[in-house]
């Protein structure tokens, strides 16, 4: 059986665990591959004119597959810890899926929900894998390797490789690696690994000489710690970790200045923006920029925007001068 | 302590009549206006949804009436409703506005804390004298809901323009004056006969079904007077949120008249799970209108509004699957009256035509997708 995954979303968190999980169940996968303009315009056309920018583009990887594949794999995350929510979008993201794949195409949706416990997670990913093979063990299997795989994954994410580079294993070309400037780039995996939507820009910033700190790259202790101090604790997964993150940033001081990656018109990032700004306000005013992506965002625009962006830290730096002392190497 | 709170809908009718029982002190903030829209868009999150910019617009405005404790719900969904108060707080923090924020929540971790600022609020009274007031508030929305449905349901066949609507004004002024629940009573004999009374004519019925976000549904400044125009072009209307039904946490829907599971069973061929905010109801209630044998449904939304937004992209199907018309309509504050006006005529006359052809047996091409 062909099954395809949709390389948008949270296919640039999860996609090596999905992709090993169903190769060793004996699949043969179909992945979409990177974001194109071909797929981007036909996402634009299928899809709402008011979903989300990353929406649009899952929507052309969708249609990139219906074709190619018997069957697609979007699953629903409904949680990904527990007493925290995924964006409204990844719950009903299977459903989108169906409607933009047509009627004849099945999707294969295993719903996971750390509100109800772990049992009914192992259960859901079971049932799933009974639809490739009978073999209890090589289910198993196949979710232990897979796991191992995606924790290896992540691991590299948090060492300082991108998407691509952790995909493929690579160990050299860090984002990280002691240029004369920091700049934490900070927002969904989905925005900020996308090197089609953002224009690489991570590749253009290591080029200006600068170096990048992902939310990734940011230690969860510190994420937590940061968030601890809020009023009103953020219930949705993902703006957990770019709200840590940006706050952790701010308040340790561990990059010069913060990008913060939007897609137009993000729902939760939206309400974090305001949050983010005025508590980073609050701790001492790091330098922040706020770049809100949709489909029209022309690449002149954007690039001098993050040249203004670099070159004002770089001037800062110069004026502080040695100063302040570099806290932490990541 | 002043005590204000955002409107929506007829939501000023209970919060109003618990002050008044308890005899305290607080603002009705002003009517909303085009000034309270460009309060709001102008403090508010460029792209945060529409809702949270009107009720900051309502806070503005409470707060420049003199106001210094503003109410709000709260909570923890995947929608962003329940991180308004927050935000709104932050907002007009930075304002500079001077004022004190309570979001109440209502889930079970957080009861502590909603004892202690209902403490807060209820200044001295008994708790037996703030649940009684709630009761005998939570009739008059009761009361009121029900006549809005009856409005609705007779808005079209009225003889001059605007009648039922008229009666409908002077029914929430002696709901709103009622003290007692004798005096309730005989406020609901006399505001059905009224409303009954309004002068008839005959004409040919269409029924449409408005679904959607529930502050949209429920506020008639914001969503452009969507009901009221539906029934001036011919509509007998009804709708699948009202306040009380709102309020009821049980899931039931008195009014409405089904129960939340039957929407969502509805709901089940096409969006199988939960998206937050009225999303599924949305598409299951657009199922059961169908098999209400309604002639169109009108799904009104928030621009940005994540749920809904959802359950946009997949009514085009239920659409075309049931052959039934829906109008998605998509409201901020740039949203003009005419256009809305005209699209909404426009539909009507496509359910009218579709009505006729029904009737006669008359074969139909598919659901174009609006």
């Amino acid at each position: 059986m062909k099954v395809g995954i949709p390389g948008g979303l949270l296919y640039f968190r999860y996609g090596k665990l999905w992709n090993s999980y169903l190769h060793a169940l004996g699949a043969e996968v179909v992945e979409s591959g990177e974001t194109t303009r071909s797929i981007l315009t036909s996402g634009v056309s299928k899809a709402e004119s008011e979903s989300c920018l990353p929406v649009k583009v899952f929507y052309g990887h969708v249609l990139a597959l219906k074709d190619k594949v018997d069957a697609l794999f979007v699953p629903r995350l409904v949680s990904v810890k527990r007493r925290t929510h995924t964006c409204p979008k990844m719950l009903g993201l299977p459903d989108m899926a169906r409607a933009a794949a047509g009627e004849g195409l099945p999707v294969i949706s295993p719903t996971i929900d750390f509100h109800s416990g772990l049992w009914s997670n192992y259960r859901a990913v079971y049932s799933m894998g009974r639809l490739f093979t009978s073999n209890p063990l090589r289910i198993i299997n196949a979710g232990i390797k897979a796991w191992r795989e995606h924790r290896l994954y992540l691991e590299r994410l948090t060492l300082g490789l991108d998407h691509r580079g952790a995909l493929e294993g690579q160990t050299d070309r860090l984002l990280c690696e002691g240029r004369e400037l920091r700049v934490g780039v900070i927002g969904h995996h989905y925005n900020v690994y996308d090197t089609f939507t953002t224009m690489s820009l991570l590749d253009r910033l290591r080029s200006m000489g600068v170096d990048v700190v992902t939310a990734d790259m940011v230690p969860e202790k510190l994420r937590e710690r940061a968030l601890k101090r809020l009023p009103k604790d953020i219930y949705w997964s993902y703006e957990r970790e770019i709200a840590g993150a940006i706050l952790a940033c701010s308040r340790h001081r561990l990059v010069d200045g913060i990008i913060f990656m939007i897609s137009f018109p993000c729902g939760p990032d939206s309400i974090i923006r305001v949050l983010c700004e005025q508590e980073n306000r609050l701790m001492g005013n790091l330098p922040m920029i706020t770049l809100v992506m949709d489909e029209h965002t022309g690449e002149g625009g954007f690039l001098t925007r993050i040249e203004a962006f670099v070159d004002m830290l770089r001037r800062r730096k110069e004026r502080v001068g040695g100063m302040r002392e570099a806290v932490m190497a990541v | 302590m002043k005590i204000s709170w955002p409107h929506m809908g007829s939501l000023e009718v209970v919060m109003s009549s618990v002050f008044e029982e308890l005899h305290l002190d607080y603002i009705l903030p002003p009517p909303n206006t085009q000034r309270t829209l460009e309060l709001g868009a102008r403090y508010g999150p460029e792209f945060a949804c529409f809702p949270l910019k009107t009720t900051l617009g309502n806070f503005i405005e409470a707060i420049e009436g003199g106001a210094d404790t503003l109410i709000m719900v709260a909570g923890r969904g995947p929608c962003r409703f329940g991180y308004y108060a927050e935000t709104q707080r932050r907002i007009l923090n930075d304002a500079g506005f001077e004022f004190q924020m309570v979001p109440l929540e209502f889930e079970p971790a957080k009861i502590p804390a909603l004892v202690r600022k209902l403490q807060d609020l209820k200044q001295g009274h008994s708790w037996i004298s703030l649940a009684r007031a709630i009761k005998f508030a939570l009739s008059k929305a009761f009361l009121v809901d029900r006549l809005e449905q009856q409005a609705l349901h007779q808005r079209y066949l009225d003889k001059e323009k605007g009648a039922t609507t008229a009666a409908l004004k002077r029914c929430y002024k002696m709901v709103g004056e009622a003290d007692s629940y004798a005096a309730l009573k005989r406020v609901e004999e006399e505001t059905f006969a009224m409303l009954r009374s309004v002068r008839r004519t005959e004409r040919e019925k269409i029924k449409i079904g408005i679904v959607g976000e529930f502050y949209l549904v429920l506020e008639p400044f914001f969503n452009l007077q969507v009901e009221e125009q539906l029934g001036y072009l011919g509509a007998y209307v009804e709708r699948s949120i009202y306040l009380t039904d709102w309020l009821r946490p049980s899931g039931e829907n008195p009014v409405a008249g089904h129960h939340d599971r039957e929407s969502e069973q509805a709901a089940m061929p096409y969006l199988t799970h939960f998206v937050g905010g009225e999303g599924i109801h949305s598409v299951g209630n657009t199922v059961l209108y169908q098999r209400h044998g309604f002639d169109g449904v009108v799904h009104l939304m928030p621009f940005t509004c994540m749920p809904e937004t959802i359950a946009k992209s997949i009514l085009p199907l239920v659409s075309r699957g049931l052959g039934i018309p829906v109008l998605s309509l998509v409201i901020d504050e740039m949203t003009g009256k005419a256009g809305v006006d005209t699209r909404l005529e426009a539909f009507t006359d496509l359910a009218r035509f579709r009505r006729r052809a029904r009737e006669k047996k008359i074969t139909l091409a598919l659901q174009p997708a609006f």
